[in-house]
């Protein structure tokens, strides 16, 4: 009955000799709110950008909304290497992705950063762009601080922008990245609320967090890492009552 | 200088020639530093690919050209073309692209090192949003690499300026053939000399002043995306 959006099957991701990711499947239904938890170094950012592409699996495939994504390179013709990175922005303008460290664009102002995707990837006109932009930022409580550039601006108001960045070209789903993780304590609580906003409006996510009771609140589904595989995943009532020994050690060491 | 009598006269009396060599001086340096900026971009960007070949292939070419005296290069490619491929260019031509190649070297690392200097999440985020590699490129990435570039390609140019008093010998007619020739006829080499080294060093002065306030406007606001 419910509808898979994207299916992540089989995917390995190497870097040099280090397996990063093994055999990693997994199916986020439109709509879901799945969490992924795990200790550092376990691979979690590294599967986010599998699923964009921005580090494109070594093996296995994405698929999204039906349509197969596979990684393509040859040594030797360039020609078909740009074919395929000429395709990969229709996936990426598609999928919304919010970083730890926010990436904002610091040479542009907040609306700036905003309008970017809506004129070079969505083509709209720079009049209408700025309209969709305005509210996007107005939707994240940045009404304020449209023509600010980056430095003036908090932590928190940076990962406000980037929210509004990704959102204001309407994707079909989000991905978080630990997006409160080098946030101060008082600004957490005002990021994760509009990542609650965005749930209850149904939007479906892929949120990388240690925010754990905030996790335990929000998501559908847990999915919990180490060494770049998936140990285990359940609704949070299954994971809260894990027998699995990693998951409860990792769960104790975070909830004390 | 026992026994020197200074000249100055003969100074006044060739400013008319000397600023037509110092025009030609800053021709030829503007016309390599545009040819250096076209190198260096391209070796910068060959340095920096995802294919090894090219990566070796551009490596290679810039440390070669780097270590290639100038004076060495513009016989080369002044001479050497009309010899053995019978490609005559002109002295001023030959010039250009002697210090397009010495300069364009130096570009393709002042390049690289402010491309990379730019972090590697900015790229990711531009390209997540669904820019292409290049746009991200050219929108993200380089207009925020401008402002570690553009001081130091002041400094390359600055060295193309001086690099630029070499090509007289292969008869360019700029400041440098001009005291000479001068010289020659008045026997006044260091007033003449003396002439060139002040205008050069107002040029350097001038180019530095200029790159402050570029650097400042840069800094204060942006480029309009
Ligand atoms: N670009 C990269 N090059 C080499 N190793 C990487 C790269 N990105 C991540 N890794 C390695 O992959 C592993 C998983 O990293 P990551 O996905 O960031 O984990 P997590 O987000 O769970 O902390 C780590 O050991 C990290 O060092
Ligand atoms: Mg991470």
């Amino acid at each position: 009955m419910s509808e898979t959006l994207l299916k992540i099957n089989n995917v390995t991701k190497v870097f040099g000799t280090h397996v990063v990711l093994k055999d990693i499947d997994l199916d986020i239904v439109k709509g879901e709110v799945v969490c992924i938890i795990g200790p550092s170094g376990s691979g979690k950012s590294t599967l986010l950008r599998c699923i964009n592409f921005i580090a494109p699996p070594d093996q296995g495939e994405i698929i999204f909304e039906g349509k197969t994504w596979k990684r393509f390179h040859s040594r030797f013709n360039i020609f078909a290497n740009r074919k395929y990175e000429g395709e990969l922005p229709r996936l990426r303008s598609e999928i919304g992705m919010v970083f730890q460290h926010f990436n904002v664009f610091p040479h542009m102002t907040a609306v700036e950063n905003v309008m970017l995707g809506l004129t070079k990837v969505r083509k709209e006109g720079r009049a209408k762009a700025r309209e969709i932009a305005e509210q996007s930022l107005i939707q994240v409580g940045l009404g304020d601080k449209l023509n600010q550039y980056p430095e003036k601006l908090s932590g928190g108001q940076k990962q406000r922008v980037a929210i509004a960045r990704a959102l204001a070209l309407n994707p079909k789903v989000m991905l978080f990245d630990e997006v409160t993780s080098s946030l101060d304590p008082e600004l957490v609580s005002g990021i994760l609320d509009e990542i609650r906003r965005l749930a209850k409006d149904g939007m479906t996510m892929v949120i990388v967090t240690h925010e754990m009771n905030f996790a335990f609140q929000v998501a559908n589904r847990i999915v919990f890492m180490d060494e770049g595989r998936i140990v285990t995943m359940g609704t949070p009532d299954e994971i809260r009552n894990t027998t699995d020994p990693r998951a409860r050690a990792f769960l104790s060491s975070i909830l004390g | 200088m026992d026994g020197y009598i200074y000249n100055w006269n003969v100074v006044w009396d060739s400013l008319p020639e000397l600023q037509q060599g110092l025009i030609i001086t800053l021709q030829i340096s503007i016309v390599g530093m545009a040819l250096a900026i076209i190198f260096g971009l391209t070796f910068a960007m060959g340095r920096m690919s995802n294919y090894g070949y090219v990566k070796k292939f551009s490596t290679g070419v810039v440390n070669f050209a780097r270590s290639i005296p100038l004076f060495v290069l513009l016989f080369w490619i002044y001479y050497g073309l009309s010899l053995k491929f019978a490609i005559n260019l002109t002295a001023f031509q030959a010039g250009a692209i002697a210090l397009g190649i010495t300069g364009g070297a130096y570009m393709a690392e002042v390049f690289r090192g402010g491309i990379e200097a730019i972090d590697l999440g900015q790229r990711e985020a531009a390209l997540a949003i669904g820019l292409s590699s290049s746009k991200a490129f050219t929108l993200v990435v380089l207009p925020q690499a401008i402002r570690i570039i553009v001081p130091q390609g002041v400094n390359v140019y600055v060295g193309l300026l001086k690099g630029a008093t070499i090509v007289s010998v292969i008869g360019v007619a700029d400041m440098i053939y001009v005291a000479q020739y001068i010289s020659l006829n008045s026997f006044t080499p260091f007033e003449m000399y003396s002439a060139v080294g002040i205008a050069f060093i107002s040029l350097t002065l001038s180019v530095a002043g200029l790159a402050y306030l570029l650097e400042r406007r840069l800094n204060r606001s942006s480029a309009n995306v």
